[in-house]
């Protein structure tokens, strides 16, 4: 399997001279084999076609010394950098994908020193074998009347286990984004609030809606983001993580996507009432005062009366009212705000209370520097009746995140410190997660995202390579947990 | 097989450009009909049929929106400038940029979708949704778009931070380290898991629990969630005692009331104004502009404005709501509100809301008697119909006075019901007061006068009534309502009025002239009414008669004769 270091080179590099040059690559390579499928070979388009694509090609290999485009689900990369799908390409873009897929093309490496009539004879080769149905593996065909064709500089590989390398990339890069908005768009409500103004409640929406699609389809990816701590965006990005949270266990539970988006908005909009709060109490550093802990425990109503009074909903979002009023009140009632009127918790408010409690207290807050350790912090949610959160709930989040949580900073016996980088699937081996070995055992650090290694792996003897022996905390080795999920 | 990219390529713009044709035109057709009308059912099939060459030629077609056109294969296939009547702008102005369509989606989903659009393109800048946040609900299968990001310049960047200190490990800083993790390894965290002793089951979930938490899943959906989190307004309000945040609740509260009873929530309208006599009691310290604020809800919705349109909203909205809804909201409106509800009574159509506002107009007005006799005082007031109707319900009889007025109101309706209430009264005062109701230049009201005198026998009204049937009343009269007078002067007369009525039935004497067919009918029937022997031989006599009608008036009473 690939090093995730590898990977590293796909985000740097002077990107956008190969987006440009990979681009006009990808457009003359099209126009050619367009050319070639609707005149003869020796038509003057066709040969102007062939000009231009091997006029790209040479640029390309004369400043980078490789071309070489890979496939790797719906994306396609030059030199390791994607080429994102625009109105002057997307034809181009759609076409080439059609093509190489049909192929089973994973790879395709152009040499320097590559000559016209290579182009011509690939491009009338692939046109050839498009067109007979009789042949069943294309990719065989190719490689053979290639061989024939003798075209050296040419060099195909077929789709392998590359693709899903760099699909995981592709998925990180989604849920970074799709996060990041979420952080944006909660911030740019609370800042409304605070400033007396009306918010997108669409963007809103298209967020939640976004964080839903990317639970729905990798989830690892952006439940792995909300180990990122953000100290001074804390507010917004513990927003996110508790929709992250909520969304997930939602799923866990068997939730529907629609059910799920309306558990994420009131996840995401828990802590509204905080835009109320005075921010120099929210960052109090030193212990709070008691009116201050008043003010502090007021947000649950403030943000039921601020969701009142969103001018900007058509609807009045009840839902997310009565989760922001209800998620400190725990099962029995007991917490806060009090209660006059006879009430009963939704399993919404119990889902993001969980959600919340699981997150405030494994991060790092002006009032809190030591964050608990996750595992920890689950012990302590599962067995502590006086904590309030529903069992039921705090076990399908132990199901969900492992008993090692996502993010927890482990020591292996093989003298290795890793961070764990998802919980095992197999319920079998809740014990044993993926790990990213963060430290080896020669005491050296390696750059994130690591060396993703699954705990179940068993050697020749039947033993388990590497079993945690402890948790830690991973400011003892200076390890920044959230850097290993970007 | 994949299909050969080759075959793409000869896939014709014409056919693709045909195919956004009818799709448009479809658009068109969902919007104006409903799914049952043959042009929507002809429109679905069109573009169900305009797919079918698409496929054989392609697995998917992409279209670029490029602001008013759609660009497929380099080639615009759509073009609209008119932004307003543009498709692809319905499309572009809210996002997206691309669109792909897949084999499948010529079945329901392309109708789906086309109605999603159309609902988008009716939301206002500022609606909660938009086309993305719409189309993401649907969950097609066979359709995939692509849009622009909604923030996209102040997206906080993620990119690590450890780079730079994996790269600057020294050899001492590694041995280090390696140290630290060693001596770790030694001491494990007291109350850490130990591997070998996890027992990784107690973290399944069991069977029931899964079942437990999708029936809560289920019941937050059933749960009155508006009930809930107005209960928690209330409770906030009770349990903060600062004025800022209770006239703030207040606040909401005050744009809440038009929202609920613009939807017809009747019920959560007249339960909040029960909460809030009780938070009103409960509350010991309450700043008196706020209980005031408190206490002005229940008048509010009294007010003519706001209660004019609640009752407008009743009438108008296409669901019935539950009576016992309507009731309780109606249970709670003031006296203020008598007026405009009597201005709404008479002319409501619909049965079932007249029956209820009748209800709580009567509790009110028997309550308020003095506010009923100050609208029955004004005579311009809309509310005058309404009102003597109420007077009639109740019986009021402290209103008799201000009805005799009425017997004299410019307004033939209004008379008519003053007269009604009157006879429904029926004191003495009530019936001397219907008496000149008799002369009334207007059909209905003499026939509510007389109807009235005949149900009370009112000997009264003797005189009037003899005028009439001696041809000396004021007005000329119809048969029917000329037979009733005829009647009620026997009725009230008794049989002294025979002489007079068996004169008009027989003239005698030379020179006597002879009523008209109709008027010696009535005497008949008239006649029939006294119920004495010689009224009976009158009118065997009479069966001889040479006037047709007479004879079979006289026919007809005697059928009926009950002795």
């Amino acid at each position: 399997m690939m090093e995730d270091r590898d990977l590293s080179r796909l985000s740097t590099g002077d990107e956008g001279y190969i987006r440009h040059a990979g681009r006009g690559f990808l457009l003359t390579f099209y126009a050619a084999l367009r050319a070639l499928k609707l005149y003869p070979v020796e038509n003057t388009a066709v040969q102007k076609a062939l000009d231009e694509l091997q006029g790209t090609a040479t640029a390309l290999l004369v400043t980078e010394n490789e071309l070489e485009m890979r496939l790797a689900g719906d994306f396609l990369f030059i030199n390791g950098t994607r080429l994102r799908l625009e109105l002057d390409n997307f034809a181009a873009f759609s076409n080439l994908l059609t093509t190489l897929r049909g192929f089973e093309i994973g790879i395709f490496r152009t040499h320097s020193g590559v000559e016209r009539r290579e182009w011509q004879a690939l491009l009338s080769i692939l046109l050839s074998i498009s067109a007979d149905a009789t042949i069943e593996d294309r990719y065989v065909a190719l490689i053979e009347r290639l061989g024939q064709a003798h075209t050296p500089h040419l060099e195909f590989e077929p789709e392998t286990e590359v693709a899903e390398a760099i699909n995981a990339q592709e998925s990180r890069e989604i849920a970074k984004r799709t996060y990041a908005q979420g952080v944006a768009v909660t911030k740019e409500v609370v800042n409304s609030i605070r400033m007396g103004r009306t918010s997108s409640v669409k963007k809103v929406k298209r967020a939640v809606q976004m964080i839903v699609d990317q639970v729905l389809t990798n989830e690892t990816s952006i439940v792995g983001l909300t180990t990122l701590r953000d100290y001074d965006e804390y507010t917004f990005t513990h927003s996110v993580n508790v929709c992250i949270f909520s969304v997930a266990l939602g799923r866990k539970i068997g939730l529907t996507k629609l059910q799920l988006y309306d558990l994420g908005m009131t996840a995401l909009l828990h802590d509204i009432g905080k835009a109320k709060i005075p921010i120099e109490v929210l960052n109090k550093t030193s212990g709070l005062a008691e009116e201050e802990w008043r003010v502090i425990q007021a947000h649950p109503w403030r943000g039921a009366m601020t969701l009142f009074g969103l001018r900007a909903y058509d609807e009045i979002p009840y839902k997310s009212i009565l989760v922001a009023h209800e998620h400190h009140m725990k099962s029995d009632l007991t917490g806060y705000p009090r209660s006059i009127r006879p009430r009963s918790l939704g399993i919404f408010s119990r889902i993001v209370a969980v959600a919340d409690g699981f997150d405030a207290a494994t991060t790092r807050r002006a009032y809190q520097t030591i964050p608990i350790e996750p595992d920890q912090v689950l012990r302590e949610m599962w067995t502590n009746p006086r904590r309030g959160y529903d069992p039921i709930v705090v076990k399908a989040l132990i199901n969900l995140i492992g008993v090692y949580p996502i993010g927890t900073c482990v020591i292996l016996d093989t003298f290795e410190v890793g961070i764990v980088s998802q919980a095992n699937p197999d319920r079998e081996f809740l014990n044993r997660p993926v790990v990213r070995i963060a430290i080896d055992p020669t005491g050296g650090i390696l750059s994130p995202p690591g060396l993703a290694v699954d705990l179940t792996e068993r050697s020749a003897d039947g033993n388990y390579v590497r079993s945690i022996v402890k948790v830690t905390n991973p400011d003892r080795y200076n390890l920044t947990v959230g850097d290993y999920f970007l | 097989m994949p299909i050969p990219t080759g075959a793409e390529l000869a896939l014709p713009a014409q056919q693709v450009e045909e195919l956004i044709r009818t799709i448009v035109k479809g658009l068109r057709a969902f919007q104006m009909y409903l799914p049952n009308n043959p042009i929507y059912q002809r429109a679905e099939q069109a573009i169900h049929d305009a797919f079918l060459p698409i496929w054989s030629s392609t697995q998917q077609l992409t279209l670029s929106v490029v602001e008013s056109d759609l660009v497929w294969s380099e080639q615009v296939v759509y073009r609209q400038p008119n932004r307003s009547e543009s498709f692809a702008w319905m499309l572009y102005k809210d996002g997206m940029r691309l669109l792909t369509l897949k084999p499948g989606v010529e079945g329901e989903e392309v109708v789906r979708f086309l109605q999603v659009v159309s609902r988008a393109r009716m939301l206002q800048a500022d609606a909660a949704d938009d086309l993305l946040t719409l189309l993401w609900e649907q969950n097609f299968q066979h359709i995939e778009y692509q849009f622009t990001e909604i923030i996209t310049d102040s997206l906080t960047v993620l990119d690590p931070q450890m780079a730079d200190l994996a790269m600057s490990q020294d050899a001492s800083a590694q041995e280090q380290v390696r140290e630290q993790v060693r001596e770790d390894v030694v001491e494990r965290a007291a109350g850490g898991v130990d591997p070998e002793d996890f027992d990784s089951t107690l973290y399944f979930l069991e069977e029931q629990e899964t079942r437990s938490l999708k029936g809560q899943v289920d019941e937050e959906y059933t749960r009155d969630a508006r009930k809930a989190s107005l209960e928690a307004l209330l409770d906030t309000f009770e349990l903060q005692p600062t004025s800022l945040v209770r006239e703030e609740i207040l606040g909401i509260f005050d744009a809440l009331f038009p929202n609920l009873l613009n939807k017809g929530e009747f019920r959560t309208v007249a339960r909040l104004l029960r909460e809030f006599r009780t938070v009103a009691q409960r509350v010991t310290v309450l700043d008196p502009p706020l209980l005031e604020h408190l206490q002005s809800f229940q008048a509010r919705l009294s007010e003519p404005a706001i209660l004019s349109q609640l009752l407008q909203s009743l009438e108008e909205s296409a669901a019935m709501p539950e009576d016992e809804d309507i009731g309780e909201v109606l249970g709670e409106l003031h006296a203020e509100g008598l007026e405009t509800m009597l201005t709404f009574l008479p002319s409501l159509k619909r049965p079932a809301i007249r029956q209820i506002l009748e209800v709580s107009v009567d509790r009110l007005g028997a309550a308020n008697t003095e506010v009923v006799l100050d609208i029955l005082g004004r005579t311009n007031s809309d509310a005058l119909p309404g009102a003597v109707g109420l007077c009639r319900r109740l019986t009021l009889q402290v209103a008799v006075p201000a009805l005799d007025k009425l017997v004299g109101h410019r307004e033939a309706e209004v008379r008519q019901g003053a007269v009604e209430a009157l006879a429904a009264i029926g004191s003495p005062g009530a019936l001397t007061a219907i008496e000149r109701a008799l002369d009334d230049p207007e059909r209905g009201v003499r026939l509510a006068a007389v109807t009235a005198v005949a149900s009370k026998e009112y000997r009264g009204a003797l005189r009037r009534l003899e005028a009439v049937v001696q041809g000396k009343g004021r007005h000329e009269l119809e048969r029917a309502e000329k037979r009733q007078f005829f009647e009620t002067y026997a009725v009230v007369a008794g049989p002294p009025a025979l002489p007079l009525l068996s004169d008009i039935l027989e003239p005698r004497g030379l020179f006597r002239r002879r009523e008209s067919s109709e008027t010696r009918t009535c005497a008949a029937y008239a006649i029939a009414r006294l119920r004495t022997p010689e009224a009976r031989s009158i009118l065997e006599r009479i069966q001889q008669d040479k006037d047709l009608p007479v004879r079979n008036a006289a026919a007809r009473a005697l059928r009926d004769w009950v002795e």
